[in-house]
């Protein structure tokens, strides 16, 4: 029954499309009043016990020879300031797109040497939450030229190229009906700012990559492994679409 | 880390003025009924009880079945009476107990 | 537009029909006299919800607030405030405050036990609202009297829903 009523809704919305760009904004503007209140409030917004469970795991010494992330990230608060308004970037060494869950596992697994956390881990979404937080009201600024050029156009063309059984692109919704109502949400600008953000529908705080997820559900296209290089390369698109608006994690989204 | 408080209180009060306290909790409130895998169902596991205790007695009690959302909140007052500890606590279906004290400061 | 999301209207359209039906029964029995006035337009399975809280006792519909919201963004957490009028002295308080809703798969959602130095008798939290329907806020008075009020209160569901 829900999955009809998303296609009816889609399919009304859809022959209204004007496509016409408009400057992006951040997904707390599509939120109600109370929800906005409640996400900036620190005694009513759960996600900051992510971050505060991120703090913790961040101090932690692990088992055998690896020293805890503090013990290279000295005063985080100052040295890793505005670091996750720079991701996802290139990993120079490797040549890879790395989103900050990504780099959090390379340190992990290169410098401490542990085992992965593994992508929507507890632990991974409390490190990814407690570093964003870090950089809370700070514009994003991605780099998309030089090595980053590839993934950002393949970011785009994945943003701009329809898909599933719906045959819709991600533009058409985000960037042409932003504003209107799909059953009970406002469509958006797909600014991902606010990632990893308590959802409601999840009960839960998650990843970006698990709302894309439901994204590609959404319009009964193919869900891709979180973490894997299809959202990732979205992620850079979304990021340099978002570039300006401020960091809000832990967000609180419908 | 399935279970965690953050409670707010105010960082002093007069004696006899009436404070507000806010307490948000983390925890899945699981409602149980979902297939185990197994056969079976899992069993529900909500907290089921919140106390709160200061200056000697009881102040409030928070009874919660499963119309309580997840990570839950709520909010109270109770008068100032003098400096000490509120003491919190939960009672998770099975019989676990969590207890959280915060401390007010009467001037 | 409003087009757009036809099958939920429709539907809420038949709720809507359904309640007044229903409201139009309760009168039929106040008329009878088997129905006392704080039920008058509860539905009946409410109000038996009510009468089972109460032992019996008929609330009255009076110093009683439930701020809850019209339109739910999702049920999973509905943020709800309830404010009796009270002077929360020893001779006269608020003992507990309970809510209700119909349509939960557990319609008693949640019960707030207080006392006179609660000072004021005013609470709020977080509740789960499995679809639209109307809730209720009772609470008992030191003296065993009952207050009542309730609301309508519309859940919508997210768009993108992935069973995460």
């Amino acid at each position: 029954m829900a999955a009809i009523g998303f296609v009816v809704a889609l399919a009304c919305l859809i022959l209204q499309t004007s496509g016409v760009l408009a400057e992006i904004r951040s997904g707390s503007d599509f939120l109600s009043p109370e929800l906005r209140r409640q996400q900036a409030d620190e005694t009513r917004n759960p996600g900051f016990f992510w971050v505060e469970q991120g703090r913790e795991l961040f101090t932690r010494k692990p088992a055998g020879e690896g020293q805890a992330c503090i013990g290279c990230h000295a005063q985080p608060q100052q040295s890793l300031r505005s670091a996750a308004t720079r991701y996802p970037q290139i990993d120079a060494a490797a040549g890879r797109l790395l989103n900050l869950e990504g780099r959090i596992e390379q340190c992990r697994v290169e410098r401490q040497g542990q085992p992965a956390f593994g992508y929507e881990t507890p632990e991974l979404l409390s490190l990814t939450a407690y570093l964003a937080s870090l950089s809370r009201g700070l514009p994003m600024q991605v780099r998309t030229d030089g090595p980053a050029q590839p993934f950002y156009e393949a970011g785009k063309a994945f943003f701009e190229r329809r898909q599933g059984q719906l045959n819709l692109s991600c533009q058409q919704c985000h960037d042409g009906l932003v504003g209107q109502k799909l059953r009970g949400d406002t469509i958006s600008h797909g600014a991902g700012t606010g990632y990893p953000a308590y959802r409601l529908e999840w009960n839960d705080v998650g990843s970006l990559h698990r709302r894309l997820r439901a994204c590609s559900l959404g319009v009964r296209a193919t869900q891709f492994e979180a973490g894997g290089p299809e959202y990732l390369a979205l992620e850079l698109y979304l990021a340099s679409r978002a570039t300006g608006l401020p960091v809000e994690t832990p967000a609180m989204r419908r | 880390m399935s279970f965690n408080a953050r409670i707010t209180v105010p960082a002093q009060a007069k004696a006899g003025e009436i404070v507000e306290i806010r307490v948000l909790t983390r925890h899945p409130m699981d409602r149980g009924g979902q297939s185990d895998g197994k056969g079976g169902t899992v069993p529900r596991k909500i907290l089921n009880r919140l106390t709160a205790t200061y200056a000697g007695e009881p102040i409030f009690r928070f009874d919660m079945h499963t119309g309580v959302s997840a990570n839950p909140f709520v909010s109270f007052t109770t008068r100032a009476v003098e400096t000490g500890d509120i003491v919190f606590e939960w009672r998770e279906d099975g019989g676990a107990t969590y207890t959280r004290t915060a401390r007010l400061t009467v001037t | 537009m409003s087009s757009a999301i036809s099958p939920r209207s429709a539907r809420n359209d038949r709720g809507i029909h359904r309640r007044s039906l229903l409201a139009g029964t309760a009168a039929g029995l106040v008329a009878t006299g088997l129905a006392l006035p704080a039920f008058a337009d509860t539905p009946p399975d409410l109000a038996g919800l009510v009468a089972r809280v109460t032992e019996g006792a008929v609330p009255e519909r009076a110093r009683i607030r439930l701020e809850i919201p019209a339109l739910a963004e999702n049920g999973n957490s509905v943020d709800t405030r309830i404010v009796v009028d009270s002077p929360m002295t020893e001779a006269d308080h608020v003992r507990w405050i309970h809510l209700i809703a119909e349509k939960n798969p557990f319609p008693d959602m949640a019960r707030f036990h207080l006392g006179p130095r609660a000072g004021r008798a005013e609470v709020a939290t977080t509740l789960r609202i499995a679809q639209s329907q109307k809730v209720v806020a009772l609470a008992s008075l030191s003296d065993g009297r009952f207050v009542m009020t309730d609301a309508d209160i519309v859940v919508t569901l997210s768009a993108c829903i992935d069973g995460g």
